[in-house]
């Protein structure tokens, strides 16, 4: 087993995991909603990524965009429908869980019926080979997709410190009545939350596909895992998600060159189930504090 | 001139239950004031009921002239935000805090127009010389400083922007004598120019002589002092209408 190639692959799960994880985990404590279309957003993402590389153009820096932004948008849909309408009403988290659930199975649906079950593929946008640093050799691919993600999740922490906006956002993360009377508008901060999320989903989306096909059900693998990622790192915290992505990473990457790549999902749920039986609020749940 | 808070007939509550019943408050600019009652008859609500965040309510609110107040069965805090953008800031009991954000990030929060933003820096100076000991705590999260401190943070961070009615819950709650002595010596220094500020307490003895009006509340109603005085209240509705 190769060591570099185990830690390159390592990183480059994590920080595809890490974008849907930390949407996940940025939804649930900011506006108290599980959102189980997260997914629908990642295989949108996908076909908006794909739509652009078929009519626009195959430069990857226009099919990176056409994902991400499908990304902003679906999830301004999704919060357009299931959050705005019912978020001050009795039975919330319930409620926006449910209708979360529906928008992803009516959208894998509508997927299916406009384009087809057939499997799409998305151009090479970091170009075939690979690159020699002393012993370790990594492929394009790997190089690209770590980068843009490190590059979008420094951009988005950055904003969350920095701006007003983000400032808005961690705020209601902590306390939303205390966000309200520091002049919080909840509507149009729950509206950034899901653009930003949606757009990590969208930018995950288009780095996933370099290795597999775009379909109308490519969202649900990558949702179950994000969730799970944002559960061991303790929904809330954006360390615990880093952290957790990075172990689901490692152990996806071990089990698949040490077992085979049918037993991930079962080594990475026999993980989880241990991190959360020794702490029931994930890795960190109990450092930060979340909302209750 | 427009009185900067005008409460008519405003009664409130939390599902079956009434806590405030037709009360009637008038708060002139430069005016401190004082409510005085005992726990569980109202004080709490009727501030929260000002800033929209009682479970149901009934009632003109008006504040600088302007209706925020109208008959609302759910939602509570739905309005918050814009009440507070009119001119509002509440520093309620339990501080309403951010545990995991340093005071720093508290006193930005604060400041929510775009003028304030811009200018967070100086405002920063300006609030960090009513309460000095926050200078030193700036970089610390709130959820590891004592409840003087918190307490402290909290005013800091309503004080940030031009707030023009300042509404205090219980600045002595839980705190030492001593500690609650100075906050309300801090209240006291803050300078309020044509806004107003309302304090609700139980402590009698921190507030007497240091307020323009104090009011009691009992039982849900206003007892005594609750209309400007030197004017009558013919000619405060008269004024209005």
């Amino acid at each position: 087993m190769d060591p570099y190639y185990l830690a390159l692959t390592t990183i480059n799960l994590a920080a595809i995991y890490g974008l849907l994880a930390l949407g996940i985990s940025i939804i649930w404590s900011s506006l108290g909603m599980i959102n189980m279309a997260q997914g629908f957003t990642f295989a949108v993402s996908g076909y908006g990524a794909w739509l652009v590389a078929q009519h626009i153009s195959t430069n990857g820096l226009a099919v990176v965009a056409g994902g991400v932004i499908t990304g902003a948008l679906a999830g301004a849909l999704i919060g357009g429908i299931a959050f705005i309408p019912l978020y001050d009403k009795p039975n919330f988290p319930l409620r926006s869980l449910i209708a979360t659930l529906a928008i992803s199975l009516m959208g894998g649906q509508c997927l299916l019926w406009i384009f087809t079950p057939r499997v799409k593929a998305l151009p090479k946008i970091f170009g075939i080979g690979n690159v020699h640093f002393g012993p370790v050799v990594a492929s394009y691919d790997k190089i690209g997709s770590i980068v843009c993600s490190a590059i979008l999740l420094l951009v988005t922490l950055a904003w969350m410190k920095s701006s007003r906006r983000g400032l808005e956002i961690r705020a209601m993360m902590q306390n939303p009545e205390g966000a309200a009377l520091v002049g919080v508008g909840l509507r149009s901060t729950a509206m950034a939350v899901m653009m930003v999320t949606g757009a990590m989903a969208g930018l995950a989306a288009v780095l996933l596909s370099q290795n597999y096909f775009i379909s109308p059900t490519a969202g649900v693998t990558p949702l179950v895992k994000g969730m799970v990622v944002a559960l061991a790192g303790g929904l809330g915290s954006v360390a615990g998600a880093l952290i957790a992505a990075i172990l689901i990473g490692f152990i996806e990457a071990v089990t698949a060159v040490g077992l085979g790549g049918q037993y991930v999902l079962i080594t990475q749920f026999l993980f989880i189930i241990a991190v959360l039986l020794v702490r029931p609020r994930g890795i960190a749940g109990m450092i930060e504090h979340t909302r209750e | 001139m427009t009185d900067v808070l005008r409460i008519e007939d405003l009664s409130a509550g939390y599902g079956p239950l009434g806590v405030l019943h037709s009360v009637g408050l008038t708060v002139r600019a430069g005016e401190r004031v004082g409510i005085i009652g005992l726990n569980g008859h109202g004080k709490s609500t009727l501030l929260k009921a000002i800033a929209g965040l009682t479970g149901w309510q009934s009632g003109s609110i008006k504040l600088n002239g302007i209706e925020i107040g109208g008959t609302r069965s759910q939602g509570p805090g739905r309005y918050t935000h814009k009440i507070v953008r009119m001119g509002l800031a509440l520093m309620p009991q339990g501080d309403a805090l951010f545990h995991g954000l340093t005071v720093a990030d508290h006193l930005d929060s604060g400041a929510y127009t775009r003028r304030a933003w811009r200018e967070r820096k100086q405002r920063r100076e300006h609030v960090l010389a009513i309460f000095p000991p926050l200078e030193k705590l700036l970089g610390q999260p709130v959820g590891k400083l004592s409840g003087g401190e918190r307490r402290m943070v909290s005013l800091a961070r309503g004080l940030m922007d031009d707030a023009k009615l300042l509404l205090i819950d219980e600045p002595s709650l839980g705190l030492a004598p001593k500690i609650s002595k100075g906050l309300i010596e801090a209240l006291m220094r803050i300078d309020i120019k044509d806004g107003a500020m309302v304090i609700a307490e139980q402590n009698l003895s921190l507030l007497e002589g240091k307020v323009s009006r104090l009011i009691g509340l009992h039982a849900g109603k206003l007892k005594g002092g609750a209309v400007a005085p030197d004017m009558p209240l013919s000619e405060t509705t008269h004024h209005h209408h």
